[in-house]
């Protein structure tokens, strides 16, 4: 019960830090915004009217995005925020406890990004017959608890805010281009299976096809085993010097 | 563990990859007793701070807080002490209260207890101001008075006046001595030699990671006040003249006190400052 209050202390504070951070803010703004915008204007030509298959796409597009450029971010800036401003050290010598600061952490980043996951749903315009939602719901939460995990790597390695978005670029590179170019190469196509991504991406294409998508086993695998690796990551860093080295 | 102690260490020493930051720190504070750390910049007190509020681990020796050892403190230990870094950050995007009201859900405490840590640091007034917006003095009270809010056994202080104006320092000396009179034991450093001799029960002076010298302000002035010397000022004149105790001298002074000659006359007993000279050839404050 009261480690509950306190985890709920925690993530009022970086509830607090995160929505008035326009930095942070921007990210899963822009990414509705992008999809919005996207749609608008595939829909020019033939006066709003999208074929199924470019509406996965712009799903596609827009929870990627969602995933990979706001998912660390949010988490690795939010910390990053408090090392700049000394206010991290001062909440671990408060009583809260790694473990609480890490949920803490994570709580509203994970929400919020589902949250935009399903906004994507809606604003893309895909038919709901094409989409298995509980599927969709599934490994949307998954994937974004994922990308908030190696967002605490990314705040972990951080030492202010702008070090943050450099340390998070290349796991946005690495997990947002290679499903996305997927289809251009076999050996891409190979290595997106075993992303966490990709297997996201995977799912969109059967609903632009229309195919009925079930999580198969190697999919269901992929994410248990990279969210498993994520954790383990984090803590093999947290051991060797907390949150913050001296 | 002694009895009454709150925090013992033995032994402490602190090796940084080329440096050796402290050697063999050892001190006791007692509940209701204010204990300052003075010396100079770079002495190590920051890192003995560190080392007891679980921060950094000793190379070796032993810290007990509260009977249990610093290196494994757990947030039952947390939740007794209260801990104003040299950087301790605010958040500066949300006002005062919210900076408070934050830590006051941590510590389960009510905020009937806010407003009167408010009252007692003077910012009642700025309740609704972003932290962000206050000034260094204003700043330095929010944080001392988030360091209160749980009524802490032990609080420990880092340079707590560093920059900032008499008149706040003076506030800030206030509240210390009246949370000792609650009971409360405050670990401060300082290098300021006159704050250190107006709150502290005990004092350690620290040079270069060593303790030179310690005891109560007033004992240790007294060991040092071997050569009694006397400043005086004649009438008419503007230079001072310097007179050791000897009866001769005695003599002298008695004379031009009949004749009312003496302008100024002062006692010049050691203080904690010429004491620090004296003991490590250094001065306490080297800019
Ligand atoms: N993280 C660190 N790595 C290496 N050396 C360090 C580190 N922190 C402190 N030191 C060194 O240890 C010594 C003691 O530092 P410390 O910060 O404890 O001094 P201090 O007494 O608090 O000084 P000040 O009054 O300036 O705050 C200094 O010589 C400093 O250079
Ligand atoms: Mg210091």
């Amino acid at each position: 019960m009261e480690s509950v209050t306190k985890l709920a202390a925690v993530a009022r504070i970086k509830w607090i830090c995160i929505s008035r951070n326009t930095m942070i803010m921007l990210g899963p703004i822009l990414t509705v915004a992008l999809v919005y915008g996207c749609k608008l204007l595939y829909g020019q030509k033939t006066g709003g009217e999208l074929s199924p298959p470019l509406m996965a796409m712009l799903l596609c597009l827009g929870i990627s995005t969602n995933i990979c450029g706001d998912g660390f971010v949010m988490v690795g800036t939010a910390i990053a925020e408090e090392k700049e401003k000394h206010t991290l050290r001062v909440l671990m010598t408060s009583s809260v406890t790694g473990w609480q600061y890490f949920i803490g952490s994570i709580a509203l980043p994970f929400l919020l990004t589902n949250v935009v996951n399903v906004l994507v749903l809606f604003v893309s315009g895909i038919s709901f017959e094409q989409v298995n939602l509980p599927a969709f719901l599934l490994v949307g939460a998954a994937a974004s608890l994922i990308s908030c995990v190696i967002g605490m790597i990314v705040g972990i390695c951080a030492k202010n805010q702008m070090n943050a978005n450099l340390i998070a670029y290349p796991f946005m590179m690495v997990f947002m281009m290679i499903p996305m170019f997927g289809n251009l190469s076999k050996t891409l196509q190979q290595i997106s299976g075993f992303l966490f991504t990709g297997v996201m991406v995977e799912m969109t294409n059967c609903f632009a096809n229309n195919t009925p998508y079930t999580i198969k086993p190697l999919d269901a695998a992929v994410l248990v085993g990279e969210l498993a690796v994520s954790i383990l990551a984090f803590l093999v860093l947290y051991k060797r010097n907390g949150y913050e080295k001296d | 563990m002694e009895q009454n102690a709150l925090l013992q260490l033995s032994h402490i020493s602190k090796r940084y990859k080329t440096q050796l930051a402290l050697k063999d720190i050892s001190m006791t504070l007692r509940k209701g007793e204010i204990l300052g750390f003075l010396g100079p910049s770079g002495a190590g007190k920051t890192t003995t701070i560190k080392i007891i509020t679980g921060q950094l681990r000793p190379t070796s020796g032993e810290a007990k807080i509260l009977g249990t050892d610093s290196s494994n403190m757990d947030a039952s230990i947390y939740e007794k002490i209260g801990v104003v870094s040299d950087n301790s950050g605010i958040y500066e995007k949300m006002t005062v209260w919210q900076n408070l009201s934050c830590f006051a859900k941590i510590w389960r405490v009510s905020n009937a207890r806010i407003e009167e840590v408010l009252r007692q640091v003077g910012m009642s007034d700025y309740k609704k101001q972003p932290a962000g917006k206050l000034s260094k003095g204003q700043k330095q009270r929010l944080v001392l008075a988030r360091a209160v809010l749980h009524k802490p056994r032990i609080l420990f202080l880092d340079e707590p006046t560093s920059g900032l104006d008499p008149s706040t320092a003076i506030a800030i000396h206030k509240m210390l001595l009246d949370l000792r009179q609650e009971g409360m034991a405050v670990f401060l450093t300082t290098h300021n030699m006159e704050e250190a001799e107006k709150l502290c029960d005990h004092v350690s002076l620290l040079y270069q990671g060593t303790i030179v010298e310690d005891g109560s302000p007033q004992e240790i002035c007294l060991k040092y006040n071997k050569r009694k010397r006397y400043h005086l000022l004649l009438n008419g004149s503007s230079e001072e003249i310097v007179l050791e105790q000897t009866p001769e001298n005695a003599v002298k002074i008695s004379e031009w006190m009949q004749k009312d000659m003496i302008q100024r006359l002062h006692s010049c007993e050691p203080t904690l400052e010429s004491v620090f000279l004296q003991v490590t050839g250094a001065p306490l404050v080297s800019l």
